[in-house]
């Protein structure tokens, strides 16, 4: 058994107050949308289910020995790898895109997961090198690791993930401790992909017309361009102090379309009821989950903690920019969830998961 | 243990940095939105959910000169249709059904209501309770169907005045776009017609808003606020209800006697009632109509019938639309004329020998008594209405520079409307001989004005027109002693507590100015009308000395036209009273009778009223 100060002294309380912070928040959201309408009514209790089941998750991984994952990269790789082929092959059709898999009653997103698959295994691979990643041959080999699942990834297709795989990626290679040469010629090599990958009309219609969207909001104002008109209406008619838990007239009404509002648009719902003072809550509490995330990673014992822990963080960082930045309209709409807030039971376990592997991180960064 | 190298952790200081960059921008973006530009956002997110809905003003009652209400307002269930509903087939063929409304009907209705596009479409006004109690019991048939309580028209006396009061109709399309229905949007009910039309700003008063919440889906959910329509006036005529409904029924009694006095074709005619200045009590068209058919919109069998030829128009106001040959009610307009033309004296006299040959042998004219009436002065000639009198005066007339007659027609307020605050109203005809030229243009041979021209204008005939309202008016000039006052109905308009807005006072058009035994002789010789001439006998036994003239008008291919002009009391008069009955033959025989029973009514002893 362990004492008190003990357990004190092995479990980041900051880092789990963060995480139920958001989740409070995300309740206070959901619950708001679901009183104003039936329907939606089990929103807040099902995310409550999945918040039980991703503290029993990040539990289960904190008490975890992580390095003993490491040695089980190889394995989670092929994992990873199967499952998204798998995805590909007999998924559900949603959104026309196959992203989702039944595993018993439960619908899963297994994009969600790969993200972080992709972290671990990509953070063996370069914890191998220990901080002797600065030649070209390195880079271009962690790279050909990660390839495989980001391309299954696109094949889905699922950019938003992508996106956020490629982002926590990056993040890695900066704190593996790759020249910044190479970091720049990195991002200059994916700008010019992007680029030829619109240009030779590799992205689904409806990715160009969101990325359209995104540049001149007012081209369809009832088509894409309607769910961020009326996101950043109802974020700017909150004001300061908002209109007050459930009195957000653009939610309420439908204004904010309810196949959006309880994920990819949530942070309008509190915007919108919460104001400036809810949204910089929940940006703060953000801020404070990644800086005790940086402060584990500067902890951690060996490198492959700190770049898992790196990747985690990267991951966070995008998700919370491209998600808050497309409901206030400075990013483009693809389908990003905000961690711990947006509906979803994939999204949340994984991120609880991350968690674990943070504490579990924490509570081994002696010896 | 592995032991991390420093450019290591330096590279977690960089993702440090980078984390705090994207906070730092989301917050600000944030600040922008909710701090610096909150209350644009607002107006937008308000614009979003609340619609402004008009609510419809009580519309003014419109009363008698004794606060008598002639058209009041009552109660009535509408009938409308969600406008998400309107493309519901099976739900129109229903209400079809019900509402005993064609789907042609229906479906009029609802494009003829291009209104807001989440106000209710109209579908029925005053639905019959019948209908109502169906449909309030199979609700769960008729999705979208509301039941409305609205006030609509009501018209205590029925047809009484209907062409002075007129009716409502729908707004128009292009009443829609004339600035004087600005106060309106499509689907309102507006005057068409009569002082409904005329007044319709101050009866409409003016219109409520009702912010209403809706969603997305633009389905209202709550009233949010409310601007209460602010009611419209009351309009007080000058009509008497009691005058008014006499002189509907004398005309009508008029015109069947005719009938039935070998004058079949007799079926319309009208009648003016009024003060000498200009009040007018009370005015008469026939045939007439209900204005309460135009309640719930006119069926289009009704509209039909109501504007088909051999139902003889009783939509009009003859009394003001119809213009007639005044025949020898003309004759006070050629004694004035002769008068100030110095052509003749109280003392001219010409001998009517029944065939004036004033103009030469070849031109010759009868009198309308061909057995003549011998020596006359003017006053004997207006007694006896003598035509060869008259003719003599007209030619002298004619025989001057200018167009005399034409002038002093004019001046007696004949060619031009007379102003009444009632639409529609025409001209009339005074001719000259450049209207005679213009007129037969394509008919070279008859474009010279001749001096016939001028005799027969001068008792009447000819191409002179005069509606029964400018007939009436050129009588009371002569009650008046010479001055012209504007007809006029409304007397006063009354706000919501009672509290008169403003009063109409008589309006002096003109003068005369007829010297006073001049004027002394004109109404000698039309109160010897009545008493010993060509009306004699007919107005025996009234309680009143009564002043007229006949007037029989020669219509080319259509039995003679009846006139009666009159004013009574004789020597301080207190109304002026035309009536006219197309076809109805003698003035004597059919229009003075008519005058005669309107007189007895108006001067009975519910006069003190």
């Amino acid at each position: 058994m362990i004492s008190g100060r003990d357990f004190a002294r092995r479990v980041d309380l900051g880092l789990i107050a963060a995480t139920l912070g958001l989740v409070a928040m995300s309740m206070v959201a959901l619950y708001s949308i679901a009183a104003g309408s039936l329907e939606a009514g089990g929103f807040a209790a099902k995310q409550m289910i999945w918040v039980g089941i991703g503290l029993a998750a990040m539990t289960l991984a904190a008490l975890v020995d992580y390095t003993r994952l490491r040695h089980l990269s190889v394995l989670i790789y092929i994992l990873n790898i199967s499952l998204l082929g798998a995805i590909i092959v007999s998924g559900q059709v949603a959104l026309g895109a196959q992203r989702w898999m039944m595993i018993g009653p439960f619908r899963f997103q297994p994009s969600e997961f790969t993200k972080l698959f992709v972290i671990m295994t990509l953070a063996a691979f370069l914890s191998e090198r220990k901080g002797e990643i600065s030649g070209w041959r390195d880079v271009l080999l962690a790279l050909a690791y990660a390839a495989p699942s980001i391309v299954l990834i696109l094949l889905q297709p699922d950019l938003g993930t992508a996106l956020v795989v490629i982002a926590a990626i990056a993040g890695m290679l900066l704190a593996a401790g790759v020249g910044y040469r190479q970091l720049a010629s990195l991002a200059v090599m994916a700008w010019a992909a992007a680029w030829a990958a619109l240009k030779f009309g590799v992205l689904h219609e409806y990715q160009v017309t969101r990325l359209v969207t995104f540049l001149n909001p007012g081209v369809d104002p009832l088509g894409s361009g309607y769910n961020l008109r009326q996101s950043i209406i109802a974020i700017g008619s909150g004001g300061v102090f908002g209109k007050g838990w459930l009195s957000g007239t653009q939610s309420r009404l439908d204004f904010l379309p309810s196949s959006v509002r309880h994920n990819d648009f949530i942070f309008a719902v509190i915007g919108e009821e919460l104001g400036l003072i809810g949204g910089a809550v929940l940006l703060a509490l953000f801020f404070f989950l990644v800086s005790r995330a940086l402060r584990i990673a500067q902890m951690s014992r060996n490198y492959y903690g700190l770049l898992v822990a790196a990747g985690i963080i990267s991951m966070w960082i995008f998700q919370v920019m491209v998600n808050i930045g497309m409901t206030i309209g400075i990013m483009p709409i693809t389908g990003i969830p905000l961690p711990f807030v947006s509906y979803g039971g994939s999204s949340m376990l994984m991120n609880f998961m991350s968690a674990g592997l943070l504490l579990s991180i924490y509570a081994r960064r002696w010896r | 243990m592995e032991e991390i190298s420093d450019p290591i952790k330096a590279r977690l200081k960089v993702l440090a940095f980078i984390a705090t960059a994207i906070f730092a921008i989301l917050f600000g973006r944030l600040w922008m939105l909710q701090g610096v530009l909150a209350n644009e956002y607002r107006r937008l997110a308000e614009e979003n959910r609340i619609r402004p809905v008009s609510v419809d003003a009580p519309r003014g009652l419109i009363l008698d000169r004794h606060g008598d209400p002639l058209v009041k307002n009552r109660l009535a269930v509408v009938v409308t249709l969600e406008p998400e509903r309107t493309d519901d087939r099976t739900l129109i063929k229903r209400l079809s059904k019900v509402l005993d409304l064609s789907i042609a009907q229906i479906d009029s209705r609802i494009a003829s209501n291009k209104i807001d596009p989440i106000k209710p479409r109209v579908i029925q006004r005053d639905t019959p309770d019948a209908a109502i109690a169906y449909i309030k019991e199979h609700s769960g048939d008729f999705p979208g169907v509301e039941l409305k309580v609205e006030a609509i028209r009501e018209y205590p006396y029925g047809e009484l005045a209907a062409h002075v009061v007129g009716y409502l109709g729908e707004l128009s399309q292009e009443e829609h776009e004339d600035p004087d229905y600005a106060l309106h949007e499509l689907g309102d009910m507006v005057g068409k017609t009569g002082v409904e039309k005329v007044y319709d700003n101050l009866l409409a008063g003016s219109k409520g808003t009702e912010y209403i919440e809706v969603n997305a889906l633009a389905e209202p959910l709550r009233v949010v606020d409310k601007v209460k329509p602010d009611p419209g006036n009351d309009i007080i005529l000058t009509i008497d209800r009691r005058i008014q409904a006499a002189a509907e029924k004398t005309l009508i009694d008029g015109i069947l006697r005719t009938k039935k006095n070998k004058y079949r074709n007799a079926s319309s005619g009208a009648t003016v009632v009024m003060t000498p200045k200009g009040e007018v009590v009370a005015m008469a068209s026939f045939p007439t109509y209900d204005p309460a058919v135009f309640i719930g919109g006119v069926s289009e069998k009704q509209w039909t019938k109501l504007t088909a030829d051999e139902s003889d128009y009783p939509l009009n106001n003859r009394a003001l639309m119809s213009a007639y040959p005044p025949a020898s009610t003309f004759k006070i307009v050629t004694a004035a004329a002769g008068y100030q033309n110095d052509v003749m004296t109280s003392a001219t006299t010409v001998v009517c020998t029944g065939r004036w040959t004033g103009m030469g042998e070849k031109w010759g004219k009868f009198c309308w008594k061909r057995s003549g009436h011998g020596p006359r002065n003017v006053v004997g000639a207006l007694e006896e209405s003598c035509d060869s009198f008259f003719y003599d005066i007209g030619y002298r007339l004619y025989k001057l520079p200018g167009e005399r007659l034409q002038d002093w027609a004019r001046r007696f307020g004949m060619g031009a409307v007379t102003g009444i605050d009632l639409p529609s109203e025409v001209e009339g005809r005074v001719p000259t001989a450049k209207w005679k030229k213009e007129w037969n243009k394509n008919n070279p041979d008859n474009q010279a004005w001749f001096p016939g021209d001028t005799v027969n204008m001068a008792i009447g005939q000819g191409d002179t027109l005069a509606t029964p309202l400018q007939i009436a008016s050129m009588y009371a000039a002569i009650a008046a002693d010479g001055v012209i006052y504007k007809p006029y109905m409304v007397k006063s308009i009354v706000g919501l507590d009672g509290r008169k807005i403003r009063d109409i006072e008589p309006e002096k058009t003109g003068d005369l100015k007829l010297p006073s035994d001049q004027l002394a002789a004109i109404k000698d010789g039309l109160r010897r009308v009545v008493a010993t001439g060509t009306a004699k006998g007919v107005f025996a036994g009234l309680n009143v000395t009564v002043s007229g003239k006949t007037g029989t008008a020669e219509v080319f291919g259509k039995d003679d036209y009846a006139l009666f002009a009159a004013y009574a009391p004789s020597d301080a008069p207190e109304y002026v009273v035309v009536t006219v009955i197309e076809e109805g033959g003698g003035g004597s025989t059919a229009a003075a009778p008519a005058v005669r029973d309107l007189l007895a009514e108006i001067f009975s002893e519910g006069e003190a009223e």
